[in-house]
């Protein structure tokens, strides 16, 4: 097997899911390989199939997570002799991503994980019931470029605006580009509680996430 | 049917997973082996199904998944299952009846069977953001509507300039102003037994819904409680307390869930199973007297999409052939209030479930996200639907939605937003304004023309 025709088996492998045979690829050539041309070349290719299958409607979330779980199996391999050589994935940026304060619902929120990994993001998740002094110490932490904060009830909406507001009293609000979702959530209400974006659908806040990112950095994709 | 005690018992003492493991190791496998095994397949060639044993098929497949699925518990990080024995003891045990109101208002909802030309239980109102000063107004406008059985009342989420928050003291001061407003409203329309159905849709947390639900804030038994779930199968210790005290009060509890296409379940053939399980998990864990499913499409964020109104037409297919129990179904359009596209979307809603054997509520405008952004036009427009098509069958469904469905398919992704309530109609003297009842009866006329059927009779 050239090293084309083991690019597209871990590709085929990671968008069928399949944790095993990727990893048995991957164990072949990865002492002969550069590690990081097995990502970028090997693993990225169908991780970006299945979000574009994804946004077409032709598969759904059980599709994707298996995806991104045979990505994450792939990564356990590379990601050693990745740090040996010194080299990183690129990546358009890093995303902490949680619901609300008093919201225990996830599911809207791990569908946006789940595609913005596919494109690359480094996402770290909080979970649910997530106060505002957490996403903010953890985004401070991470370094983080877009604080993303879901939230599925009317009731539990108005803790999206006690995170924004906290920013605002740590003088970190122009740091981070802030992100909302959630059911009952639209721009009205992100506009009202000064929120950079919002959108309906997982691929929408993909978009969105890229836009303001790239505008951040000055216009350069 | 297994006692409740039991039930409660088991969220003890079931098998124990982390909430991750449950979704992707259990779920998601367990879904797609019993689509496969039950040969459940949708080949896009009907909006409507019309196939009985496929609808058959789903009832088994649903019953079969539930088995080795079970309710996820948050709190305790454990499952409870039920045999299929035992599930099967509960669809046979499982109220087939509901009872809601008082009086002249006093109702039953029941379940009905596909191609029925039983009249569909007409429930109007909306469980949706609604603006205080807009409350009560809103529900007495409700309550007007003489064709509706029972109503939904708002949510109100600010307490003068103060917006409420989850768990906190202004939740359940809020909810216990929806309540009032909500008896008041239907007082002042002349119909103070009407059943009040979606409590408490301003309250999020148990405590809060036990708190208001206290008789002298308005609520009754005859009234109805909805209790959902987290996607997917998943309750928590709030949703069962508010179990535990309603069916010790001997009140009316509604099973409700909004699966999404393209979620945990998959797509379409995966959410009638979906659909079908919660109306099992609804029976025995949430001890169900009656059954509520909103199946919102993933990317649009509306059930109107082709691939939903498939997917609720056979699972509730399968749960009225199977099961027979009180249900209705709420559908969200893509479109907002006082469109003709909103019109569109709701008329080919309404007709898919009234063939397929569901009672109807008013199709939400504007995906259901949108502040004071139902009206009253669009609950009557759905008893005036509910009556004039009252025994359309399948096979005419499909026809009437081959016309409709096109109008508006194209257009979901940019739905138009529409009007807010205040915009397009007269709160004070319960009348669209004058360009709505032009819109109004522009789509009125369309209908007439098209399908024969002249709304205004009804």
């Amino acid at each position: 097997m050239n090293e084309q025709e083991t690019f597209i088996k871990m590709s085929d492998a990671v968008l069928e899911g399949d944790s095993e045979a990727l990893t048995v690829i991957i164990k072949k050539v990865i002492g002969e390989v550069d590690p990081l041309i097995l990502v970028q070349k090997g693993m990225m290719p169908g991780l970006k199939k299945i979000g574009e299958l994804f946004e077409s409607g032709e598969v759904f979330l059980p599709e994707m997570l298996m995806a991104a779980e045979a990505f994450q199996e792939g990564m356990k391999i590379i990601e050693p002799k990745l740090q040996e050589s010194g080299k990183k994935v690129e990546s358009p940026g890093t995303v902490v991503f949680g619901t609300v304060f008093s919201d225990i619902h996830e599911i809207g929120k791990n569908i946006v994980i789940t595609l913005m990994r596919t494109y690359g993001f480094k996402v770290i998740d909080l979970g649910a019931n997530v106060s505002p002094i957490t996403f903010v110490d953890e985004s401070e932490k991470a370094n983080a470029d877009i604080i993303a904060i879901s939230s599925l009830m009317t009731t539990t909406m108005t803790y999206q605006k006690d995170v924004i507001d906290y920013l605002k009293e740590r003088g970190l609000r122009d740091k981070y580009i802030v992100l909302v979702g959630g059911g009952p959530v639209n721009e009205e209400w992100a506009e009202q509680i000064g929120a950079d974006g919002t959108s309906d659908s997982a691929a929408g806040a993909v978009r969105i996430a890229e836009k303001l990112i790239t505008d951040k950095k000055g216009g350069v994709a | 049917m297994v006692n409740f005690i039991d039930v409660i018992d088991r969220a003890t003492t079931g098998p124990m997973m982390t909430q991750k493991d449950f979704d992707v190791k259990v779920v998601i496998p367990t879904l797609r082996r019993t689509l496969k095994k039950y040969e459940i397949k949708y080949d896009r060639k009907e909006f409507v199904n019309t196939d009985d044993a496929l609808a058959d098929r789903i009832f088994e497949a649903a019953v079969d998944f539930y088995s080795e699925v079970g309710t996820y518990i948050l709190d305790t990080e454990r499952i409870i299952k039920f045999t299929k024995g035992e599930i099967l003891e509960a669809v046979e045990d499982a109220p087939k009846q509901a009872y809601f109101g008082e009086g002249p208002d006093r109702c039953v909802m029941k379940g009905r069977m596909p191609d029925d030309n039983e009249l569909p239980h007409c429930h109007v109102g909306s469980g949706t953001n609604t603006s205080e000063e807009n409350a009560l107004r809103l529900v007495e406008s409700y309550a007007r509507i003489s064709k509706a059985k029972t109503i939904s009342i708002p949510i109100i989420n600010t307490l003068g300039h103060i917006r409420t928050a989850a768990g906190a003291p202004t939740e359940i001061l809020a909810a216990i102003r929806a309540m009032q407003y909500g008896r008041e409203g239907c007082r002042r329309a002349g119909r103070p037994g009407l059943g009040i159905i979606d409590h408490v849709s301003s309250a999020s947390t148990g405590v809060s819904t036990i708190a208001s639900s206290a008789p002298q804030f308005g609520a009754r038994p005859s009234d109805g409680w909805l209790i959902a779930p987290f996607a997917e199968l998943k309750t928590d210790y709030s949703s069962l307390n508010q179990t535990a005290y309603l069916t010790a009060w001997g009140a009316n509890i509604g099973q409700e869930a909004g699966p999404l296409l393209g979620g945990y379940a998959g797509g379409p053939e995966g959410l009638a199973v979906m659909n079908t399980a919660y109306s099992l998990h609804g029976i025995l864990v949430m001890r169900a007297t009656y059954h509520l499913i909103y199946p919102i499409h993933m990317t649009y964020v509306c059930s109107s999409q082709p691939d939903v109104i498939w997917a609720t037409s056979a699972s509730t297919q399968a749960i009225a052939g199977n099961l027979r129990v009180p249900y209705y179904t709420l559908m969200y359009a893509a479109a907002g209030a006082a469109t003709k596209m909103y019109f569109d979307e709701a008329l080919a809603c309404l007709i898919m479930l009234i063939a397929s054997g569901s009672g109807i509520e008013d199709v939400h405008p504007g995906k259901a996200k949108i502040t004071d952004g139902c009206t009253p036009v669009d609950m009557e427009f759905t008893c005036q639907v509910g009556h004039a098509f009252r025994g359309v069958t399948r096979k005419e469904a499909n026809k009437l939605l081959e016309k409709i469905c096109p109008k508006y398919v194209d257009k979901l992704a940019d739905a138009p937003l529409g009007e807010k309530v205040n915009q397009c109609y007269d709160l004070d003297c319960f009348k669209p304004k004058s360009h709505f009842q032009k819109l109004y009866d522009e789509v009125i006329r369309e209908i007439k023309g098209e399908y024969g059927i002249d709304l205004y009779k009804y």
